[in-house]
């Protein structure tokens, strides 16, 4: 399954090659989004090696063809404008947990609400939740916690009527921090959901 | 705990070519051996002196060397204290090796009980390396060996001889070829390398631009379990050290963590999560079930193995907090191992089965402490400097290495369980996770 994702990944990344090279000649195509705009999954933890598989990969909006756009019911420019512009909102707010906890806090479940009417809206698209841990516990023990955190908001998205189907989750426990400092604003920054978006 | 006994030294070919024994003293029977119960609360060190070995032909700077490679494992068992060589009364390299030529007075007002004179002699590629040990208050030799192979082996025969030390006055060998895995954070990924335990060579054994994790020896010393992404989500792969194949050993849906090899066996007691919840499982090493050892709604994790692999300590957070059970795998009763303090985790079972060793939260800061297996005796062995985390055993069960920041950025060091020394192992920083190999060679 994983196998096949992976080499799903790469086939589209070849033709989101030859469309982007297609595309410049014809017109300029908004930076293409997907691989974790903004959030840590850009910071090219992974890649170049045998592939990311099941997180961010194989997306890439700018090798979308126009019948693809219209499938996720994006008819004109515009409105891929406007998709583009929420799913880098929408990547880049991240849900946050007290210490040593899964527990959705009452802001995080209104961030969530926010995610849930942008799926809702387009539902063909897939989301990885990604949980994460501050540094402060122990490896092991914070990839379980992470899952969990992953696990909490992914369970909220499909109580609100989502499609489990389009949601994926994976924890990388404290190894991808995304502040790298030792105090308590940098800890409540990396004890988060963060979501990646496919399409 | 036993661990197989064989010759299979990979990385060690000399020791095929010759390990000759040469002379046993006309006195040194059994009988008559000094036996050094080193289990004693009031043991203190032993001083031995070790000169720089005496140069014959070729290479004389392996003199000191190879003297200072004996004397830092002496000094790292925890249970010699090298005498500082600057104090020594004669020129190592115009001073002969027999009990006749040794100043037996002169080294006893130096302070030393024992005494090591050696010599080598390298032709072309390979080396003849002769060393002896002597008791000074005795005024005898003890103890002699020879050893002869490829010149580039000089350390591990050098190694087998304070080994060799070891067990002649305590009854128990050393840990001196042994090896430490761990993480090695390099930025943009976390890779697998092992060094030698003393901070000799360090090797990195994955490269795969991803993260890897929790190194775990087989019993036998020959694969390394560990976990990686490179396949995207948390899966756990197996690979041989010496041939460097690698192989998948669990990609169960959801997180493949914590390998544990089982003593004796070829299984190993992992976390997965396909069923929902972070559960502990006995698998075998392609990854099938055998069977859910641990089961809870709670988070279940770092199995760690008695010697005898039939008992397991894991941690779950099943009362509210992570802390340590224990789980008799035979009646799969379980009971909670530690009660003080609320953040108890990496539980890590002493290959002589008398302690398990683990790390807790004092004051927001985590030190590793040794409990008995049945709740009592516990005893905190850091305090205080940085976090220290990931204890492991050496397979004498006398040393536990564990990852430090006492000096900034995340490294392995190394503690005498019995109190009397800390070292740090890796260079650098970003080191953690550290598991500690059995015993390569033969004993």
């Amino acid at each position: 399954m994983k196998m096949e994702m992976g080499k799903l990944g790469r086939i589209l990344l070849v033709l989101l090659f030859m469309a982007s090279a297609a595309a410049c000649s014809k017109k300029n195509v908004p930076v293409q989004p997907g691989f974790g705009a903004g959030g840590p999954g850009a910071d090219g933890y992974g890649s170049g090696g045998t592939g990311e598989g099941g997180y961010g990969s194989g997306s890439g909006g700018g090798g979308l063809d126009d019948a693809k756009w219209r499938e996720m019911g994006i008819n004109s420019e515009a409105e891929k404008q406007e998709f583009l512009a929420k799913v880098e909102g929408f990547e880049n707010q991240d849900v946050y947990f007290d210490y040593d906890s899964y527990v959705l806090s009452e802001p995080a479940k209104k961030i969530l609400d926010t995610k849930v009417a942008f799926l809702k809206r387009y539902p063909k698209v897939r989301v990885t939740v990604e949980g994460h841990c501050d540094n402060r516990g122990t490896n092991e023990y914070n990839l379980a916690l992470g899952e969990r955190r992953a696990n909490s908001a992914l369970q909220y998205l499909a109580n609100s009527g989502l499609s489990s189907a389009n949601l994926n989750i994976v924890s990388y426990g404290e190894e991808r921090p995304l502040a790298g400092g030792n105090d308590e604003s940098s800890f409540a920054k990396n004890r988060r959901a963060h979501f990646v978006v496919t399409y | 705990m036993t661990f197989r006994k064989s010759l299979s030294f990979q990385w060690m070919p000399w020791l095929l070519l010759c390990c000759v024994l040469m002379v046993w003293a006309g006195t040194a029977r059994a009988q008559e051996r000094v036996t050094i119960d080193i289990t004693q609360p009031s043991f203190e060190r032993i001083p031995i002196a070790i000169p720089d070995f005496k140069f014959l032909s070729g290479q004389p700077q392996l003199a000191r060397q190879m003297g200072e490679t004996l004397s830092q494992d002496l000094d790292n068992s925890g249970v010699f204290r090298p005498l500082d060589p600057r104090g020594f009364f004669e020129d190592p390299q115009a001073s002969g090796l027999t009990a006749a030529d040794i100043k037996f007075p002169e080294w006893r007002r130096v302070g030393a009980d024992f005494l090591v004179r050696a010599s080598y002699q390298i032709q072309g590629s390979s080396i003849r390396l002769e060393a002896r040990l002597f008791d000074v208050p005795g005024s005898k030799m003890i103890l002699g060996k020879v050893y002869e192979g490829d010149a580039r082996n000089w350390r591990p025969m050098v190694h087998r001889f304070a080994d060799e030390i070891l067990f002649l006055l305590t009854g128990e060998h050393g840990v001196f070829d042994t090896r430490i895995a761990y993480v090695q954070d390099m930025g943009k990924s976390k890779e697998i390398f092992i060094v030698d335990f003393d901070g000799g060579e360090s090797i990195q054994v994955t490269n795969n631009q991803s993260i890897n994790l929790s190194p775990a020896w087989s019993g036998d010393g020959q694969d390394l379990a560990y976990v990686s992404y490179k396949d995207g989500n948390a899966k756990i792969y197996g690979m041989n050290v010496a041939t460097g194949s690698q192989y998948l050993i669990s990609g169960h849906k959801g997180l493949n963590i914590a390998p544990a090899w089982r003593p004796q066996s070829r299984q190993l007691a992992v976390t997965l999560s396909e069923g929902g919840n972070p559960d502990i499982y006995l698998i075998s090493s392609s990854g099938d079930i055998v069977r859910k050892l641990v089961q809870s709604w709670a988070i279940n994790v770092s199995p760690a193995w008695s010697p005898d692999g039939k008992r397991l300590a894991y941690v779950s957070n099943e009362t509210g907090t992570p802390q340590i059970y224990i789980l008799d795998v035979g009646s799969g009763q379980k009971r909670r191992l530690t009660f003080s303090g609320t953040y108890n985790t990496s539980p890590a079972w002493s290959p002589q089965g008398d302690w398990i060793a683990y790390n807790g939260m004092v004051g927001g800061r985590h030190n590793i402490f040794i409990i008995r297996p049945d709740g009592g005796g516990a005893r905190q062995l850091t305090h205080g400097e940085g976090d220290n985390e990931s204890a492991t055993w050496s397979p004498d069960g006398r040393m536990i290495a564990f990852s430090s920041t006492r000096q900034g950025g995340s490294a392995i060091w190394v503690l005498q369980t019995n109190g009397t020394g800390i070292r740090r192992v890796t260079k650098g920083g970003g080191q953690e996770l550290p598991d500690w190999s059995p015993r390569m060679g033969g004993g």
